[in-house]
């Protein structure tokens, strides 16, 4: 999660190259700051580096896309990176297929740090699905494809390759 | 907007207590499990708030930041970082606690089993901060957050040991107050705790982090 972090701040075009501490055997990452105990969380950090690079508009405009990125964060370190099982991850990706039917980002129409988390947390799972799975969770793929796409997120990370063409018509 | 709560559910105590602080303009709806959810994403035994925009919100602690936004209380690094801990530490230690106490019948610390670690944080970050409020001198989201949490595992503070003075003193303030008796009394009656049980007993037995760690 650390490094995650340190991608973050390459999309953020913050050059900090902080060091994270990392907390208990879920490797919870720390950010010491100059004045008081520091900060611990993977949402909480990346939400207080985004508002450092004066990028407040990540975190939502409106209470209620506040609230719809504060939702989608929490998935992402609830649900997403407690995964550990097949099974666990077609729900995810289920959930998440039927949320972006009729979205653009996972808070609607605007980019949001939620999407920017999601992408690095399913990173790992979208490299190893098949074609035909890219597919069947066919909203999932394209907002995937948009956000790896989206100007300085990938950072480092490996381009996951989508075929424009459906291969499996009955894939539904 | 219409905030719709299961009864029985867990995390009703806390969207309830949230929506009383921040005297938001909801629309309480208390359902039946078997009723249709909101949303797809909703799973029945969660609260679900629906906003006039008819966006709907499945996960209570957003619901909550939601209520209090509403309300003009932004969030800051700490109340993320509370609401963070309650979401990834507290609540899977709160609901192995409760599965034990109300499902296995165990009592007391034998149920509580790592809450202690996690009281003992609380501990350290108020009478570290000196503040009355997790996240300062008034309240915030936080409070709510972790207070209803804890609320079914700890229910009075006599059951806290004397070392944990100012969780002690915390969750009194927020036990007495208006918007958390309010919540505490239509969530937990008539039957108290065992209006927890049949939610209980219809999810597979809490698994810990922990717990598997050391198994394997």
């Amino acid at each position: 999660m650390a490094a995650e972090l340190a991608l973050l701040e390459g999309t953020l075009g913050l050059r900090n190259g902080t060091k994270y501490g990392a907390q208990g055997e879920r490797q919870i990452p720390v950010l010491q700051t100059n004045n008081g105990p520091g900060l611990t969380g993977l949402i909480t950090i990346a939400a207080h580096l985004v508002k450092q690079a004066k990028k407040e508009q990540l975190l939502g405009s409106t209470a209620e896309e506040k609230a719809v990125v504060q939702q989608w964060l929490e998935y992402r370190v609830t649900r997403v990176d407690r995964c550990s099982s097949k099974e666990d991850t077609r729900t995810i990706l289920k959930d998440l297929n039927t949320h972006l039917e009729d979205k653009v980002y996972l808070a609607g129409n605007s980019f949001t740090l939620a999407d920017i988390l999601m992408y690095y947390g399913l990173h790992h799972v979208m490299v190893d699905l098949t074609v035909q799975e890219k597919e069947k969770y066919l909203n999932v793929s394209r907002w995937f494809n948009h956000i790896q796409h989206y100007p300085g997120v990938r950072q480092q990370l490996s381009n996951v390759v989508f075929i424009k063409n459906r291969l499996y018509t009955n894939a539904h | 907007m219409r905030l719709q709560v299961a009864a029985g559910g867990p995390a009703a105590l806390k969207v309830v207590a949230a929506a009383e602080f921040a005297a938001a303009p909801v629309r309480l709806c208390w359902s039946a499990p078997a009723e249709q959810p909101l949303s797809p994403l909703c799973s029945p035994w969660v609260p679900a708030l629906q906003l006039d925009s008819g966006a709907v919100l499945f996960s209570p602690n957003a619901i909550c930041q939601y209520l209090f936004l509403a309300g003009g209380q932004e969030p800051t690094d700490l109340t993320n970082q509370w609401l963070e801990w309650e979401a990834t530490e507290l609540q899977p230690v709160v609901a192995a606690a409760l599965y034990a106490q109300l499902v296995h019948g165990k009592k007391g610390l034998e149920a509580a089993g790592h809450l202690g670690k996690l009281l003992a944080y609380i501990e350290q970050s108020l009478s570290g901060r000196g503040t009355a409020y997790l996240a300062g001198d008034t309240q915030s989201v936080a409070d709510v957050v972790v207070w209803g949490a804890l609320f079914p595992v700890l229910q009075d503070e006599a059951s806290l040991s004397n070392e944990l003075q100012a969780l002690r003193t915390w969750f009194q303030t927020m036990t007495l107050s208006e918007a958390c008796r309010k919540a505490a009394n239509s969530v937990l009656m008539p039957k108290g705790l065992l209006e927890f049980k049949s939610y209980l007993q219809k999810q597979p037995p809490p698994c810990l982090a922990m717990e598997r760690a050391t198994s394997n």
